[in-house]
């Protein structure tokens, strides 16, 4: 299904559904500290069914994360970013994971501005939250950055995450 | 392979098909149930969800997976059974998993031993192995039911699993235990059937 999806472009990069040849740099990712704020750090098999999940996630939802690259080079997965919703989730989420060698050219916030796009006005939400750590300092001055806010009263999957509100679709 | 390609497999009773969304809540209420216990669980809601996109995510990146197991006739589902082989597993594995209120009725032989046929004579597999829970008697005695034995030499999960190895394609063909499991499924399907006693197990 995800090769029916159209890819999002956007300056310098392109955006498409999370695919099998992703996982090595996925796996990477995941048994690193990394992931410390994201689900703890993995081990191979609980990175291999996180990398299952995002894949099987697409199916049952029909959107997903989307891995980024830098637009020419579709094989280097810099990271993924984009809509996330599990059960038990209380609220549609965007989420971004950046790798290794994806950081510190700001490609995460320029991929989350794309996808937080694609969900307000392809996929139809009327509002969208990040879920952080209230450690990860980097993922929270990203939000900030996206101009989400801090939401004290909203439900989240953990009590220990800070919950960030996105601006309405009419906002962005 | 891409999930929309998943092979549909029919047996006398059953039909196997690639795990759909609208199956997840048969799936979710075993695997928060006791009886997952030898599969991971029992599972909170998420980290059900999380296994069964997985599940679905398995048939994308090795082609091949899990089928749902459903009744020809009514469409139901009774369990799940086929192949897998996430990171860290030795070899490629045949596994099964009935919902509790169905077992007993054959449905997981009949479709573990058609998912096995699939596997030998489509997929180009030589040999397949299951991982079972050494407390896991049901399913032990359905590993010898097909023909496995367990393997002593083989390489183990994490230490914790029996591994049970799975006759050949050749050791298969034209064998006794071949035309044993075929008359065991055939008393299955035989609702007039009336056997002179039951397996102990």
């Amino acid at each position: 299904m995800p090769a029916t999806v159209p890819h999002i472009h956007t300056a310098r990069l392109t955006l498409r559904p999370i695919a099998p040849r992703d996982w090595e740099p996925f796996c990477a990712c995941a048994m690193s500290d990394r992931f410390q704020y994201i689900t703890g750090k993995q081990d191979l098999g609980g990175a291999w069914r996180l990398f299952a999940a995002e894949l099987g996630h697409w199916q049952i939802k029909g959107f997903g994360m989307w891995t980024v690259t830098e637009t020419g080079d579709d094989d280097t997965a810099l990271g993924i970013v984009g809509p996330w919703f599990p059960a038990d989730w209380p609220e549609t989420e965007i989420g971004w994971i950046m790798f290794e060698g994806g950081e510190g050219k700001g490609y995460a916030f320029e991929a989350a501005e794309a996808a937080r796009a694609h969900v307000f006005n392809t996929l139809g939400w009327e509002t969208a939250v990040s879920y952080i750590d209230p450690e990860n300092a980097r993922s929270i001055a990203l939000a900030e950055r996206l101009g989400a806010i801090r939401d004290d009263a909203a439900a989240r999957p953990h009590p220990d995450d800070l919950v960030y509100r996105h601006p309405k679709p009419e906002a962005v | 392979m891409g999930h929309r390609d998943i092979p549909v497999l029919e047996t006398e009773r059953l039909v196997l098909r690639g795990p759909e969304p609208e199956d997840y809540p048969d799936f979710k209420a075993t695997f928060s149930s006791y009886r997952s216990r030898f599969m991971g669980g029992p599972l909170n809601k998420y980290e059900a969800w999380m296994l069964y996109a997985a599940e679905i995510g398995h048939w994308e990146i090795r082609g091949f997976g899990m089928w749902m197991i459903h009744d020809k006739a009514t469409d139901e589902t009774y369990g799940m059974a086929g192949g897998w082989q996430p990171a860290g597993w030795p070899e490629r594995e045949i596994a099964w998993i009935i919902w509790p209120d169905k077992a007993g009725k054959g449905y997981a032989l009949e479709a573990t031993h058609e998912a096995r046929r699939f596997f030998y004579t489509e997929g180009g597999w030589d040999s397949a192995v299951s991982y079972i829970d050494p407390k896991n008697l049901d399913s032990i005695r359905l590993a010898e039911r097909l023909g496995a034995a367990k393997d002593h030499g083989a390489a183990t999960i994490d230490g914790n699993d029996a591994v049970y190895r799975h006759p050949t394609p050749e050791q298969l063909k034209n064998s006794q235990i071949a035309d044993g499991i075929a008359l065991e499924i055939s008393h299955y399907c035989d609702p007039l059937f009336k056997p002179k006693g039951f397996a102990i197990d």
